[in-house]
């Protein structure tokens, strides 16, 4: 089986020899090009190339489209990127400084034809026709309830939400759903197989309990209902989310939930049980001093608890770059090794 | 009298109600609670039971503790004009992001907080340099320096707190400023503040203004001859 067929057959349950096994290595693509990050995110081409190179190396099954989280926030204006060459690039300078700024923001009405998606555009042609048959492609979409945190930074973001007008700070979501809209539809037509749904405000831990069934779920609603939910993962940025599992299943029906690594696997699995697919996500900020033996057994535990009655995903999160290179071929040595039903 | 208004207080706060906490404020001082009163037997006490319900309730949120620093520094500020004795400054902490990490949320909660229960802190803004953070300190006499990294590079990367710390040692200061450091990177693994040199780590914007007092004090004994 190919590995997309393998994540077709994770998801729905069927036969397959082993668990799919997904990796991001994205800045990591840079230094395999050996460009600054600035020379290798300029280009579409350079992203996908390096991409390709990072699977071929490592051997895991997915390919991210994604250049870096805040490059969606250029849709809507924003410029000014901090690099790093040792990490991933920031937002320098948020589009929205002041609230009278919300009005002047305009979501485009083709964004495929904005010159912020032409270079993902190229990525994604290239990764298509190399690799899309057999491999699934991933892109990263930020929820409209995240999004403002990308375009004015989250202090201000969390001021508007908390004490600032409703009415504007609807607009605002609206805006941003508005994007989040055409997003997902212009990936899906490019072909993409995976996406990552990131909204940290869908979980509880940001917005405690009342506020995300009175805020958070309704603006998901609005976001996810014109395109459904196929190939949609429920991801909230590492920050742990079962105590929300039942409730995105029933009002969103999304079918793939990417658990952090706070959250404990064993209580997730049992929520959601046949009813998607559960990402066993590794902590892998503990990766960077972990040794290889330790990587190993991680892994180990995490397959131990997510493959019994199939429909499991073994993910990683954030993959810094400072994570040693033996660590990454233990990490996904003993997926492949673990996560095997022979 | 006094007990109403902290339970009223503490239930807009944990509410996030930010109208109905100054509403309980306002109501407590026509009643004749004096400003002492607000800030050190309402104000701060609520930012001690949010520290110890963090740990508790599963519903602690980040919007909380935004709400509880900015309803604490708001009342605090709105209060000092009305003490009839200045306080007593407990110390002072300069604070700011990592080289490279632009993240500001985080210092934000810790700074109302701080303010709140009586630490003088300034705000060295994102992006600073291990030198500016030191040479601030010294220059302000600070007994903290705090550094918050949202992310893995900016916790971890040499032009950040392992630059501080080395400076520090460099300087012959490591008795006299106390290195802290919060964000995600930490949470996630809770040995980390050790590898980059930092003196002591806080889960949270609330609980690291009580790890920062803990080191003001710690600093302050040392200086007691």
């Amino acid at each position: 089986m190919t590995p997309l067929e393998i994540l077709v057959a994770a998801i729905h349950g069927n036969p397959a020899p082993r668990i799919p096994v997904f990796c991001n290595l994205l800045d990591q693509g840079a230094r395999e090009l050996g460009m600054t990050q600035q020379e290798y995110y300029a280009r579409g081409e350079h992203v996908a190339e390096g991409q390709l190179r990072m699977r071929a190396r490592y051997g895991y099954d997915n390919l991210w489209s994604l250049f870096y989280v805040g490059k969606e926030a250029e849709l809507l204006g924003s410029r000014d990127v901090l690099y790093a060459d040792n990490g991933s690039p920031n937002v320098a300078n948020f589009v929205i400084k002041e609230w009278d700024d919300i009005a002047k923001l305009e979501v485009p009405d083709d964004i495929t034809r904005h010159p912020a998606w032409v270079e993902t555009g190229n990525c994604l042609s290239i990764l298509q026709r190399e690799a899309g048959a057999t491999h699934p492609i991933c892109a990263y979409l930020t929820a409209s309830t995240s999004m403002p945190a990308l375009l004015m930074g989250m202090e201000s973001w969390l001021q508007l939400l908390m004490t600032g007008p409703v009415d504007l700070r609807d607009e605002l979501l609206r805006k941003c759903s508005d994007l989040f809209r055409k997003e997902v539809a212009a990936y899906r037509a490019a072909g993409v197989h995976v996406l990552v749904y990131s909204t940290p405000f869908g979980t509880p831990s940001f917005v405690g309990m009342k506020r995300f069934k009175s805020f958070s779920m309704p603006w998901m609603k609005r976001d996810l209902e014109p395109g459904g939910v196929e190939g949609i993962v429920y991801y909230a940025g590492m920050a742990p989310f079962n105590a929300v599992i039942r409730q995105v299943l029933e009002e969103l029906a999304i079918g793939a939930y990417y658990i952090s690594p706070m959250d404990s696997l064993a209580e997730a699995k049992a929520i959601i049980g046949n009813r998607g697919l559960t990402c066993g996500v590794i902590d892998d900020i503990r990766m960077i001093h972990w040794t290889p033996e330790e990587t190993r057994a991680e892994v180990r535990r995490l397959c131990e608890i997510g493959k019994v009655g199939g429909r499991f995903l073994f993910g990683t999160g954030v993959m810094p770059m400072a994570i040693p290179e033996a660590n990454i071929h233990a990490m996904l040595d003993a997926a492949f090794a673990q996560g095997g039903y022979a | 009298m006094l007990d109403d208004i902290i339970q009223s207080y503490n239930e807009a706060v944990f509410e996030t109600d930010r109208m109905a906490a100054l509403n309980v404020v306002d109501r407590a001082l026509a009643q004749g609670v004096t400003a002492e009163e607000v800030v050190f037997k309402v104000v701060i006490p609520a930012i001690e039971t949010m520290m110890s319900l963090i740990a508790s309730d599963p519903d602690a949120n980040l919007a909380q503790h935004f709400m509880t620093s900015q309803i604490a520094v708001e009342v605090t500020e709105k209060m000092l004009p009305k003490f009839r004795n200045s306080p007593e400054v407990v110390g002072r902490v300069v604070i700011g992001t990592a080289h490279g990490d632009l993240h500001s949320l985080g210092k934000r909660i810790v700074m109302g907080c701080l303010k709140a229960m009586m630490v003088e802190v300034v705000d060295l803004g994102v992006n600073v340099s291990a030198e500016h953070f030191i040479d601030e300190a010294v220059r302000l006499d600070a007994q903290v320096i705090g550094i918050s990294a949202m992310m893995v590079h900016t916790a971890m990367g040499e032009e950040g707190c392992r630059k501080v710390r080395a400076r520090l040692q460099e300087r012959g200061l490591t008795d006299r400023i106390k290195l802290v450091v919060g964000g995600a990177p930490y949470r996630f693994d809770p040995n980390l503040y050790q590898a980059v040199g930092a003196d002591a780590w806080a889960e949270d914007g609330i609980n690291a203004a009580k790890v920062i007092i803990e080191l003001i004090r710690e600093v302050k004994r040392h200086d007691t001859p």
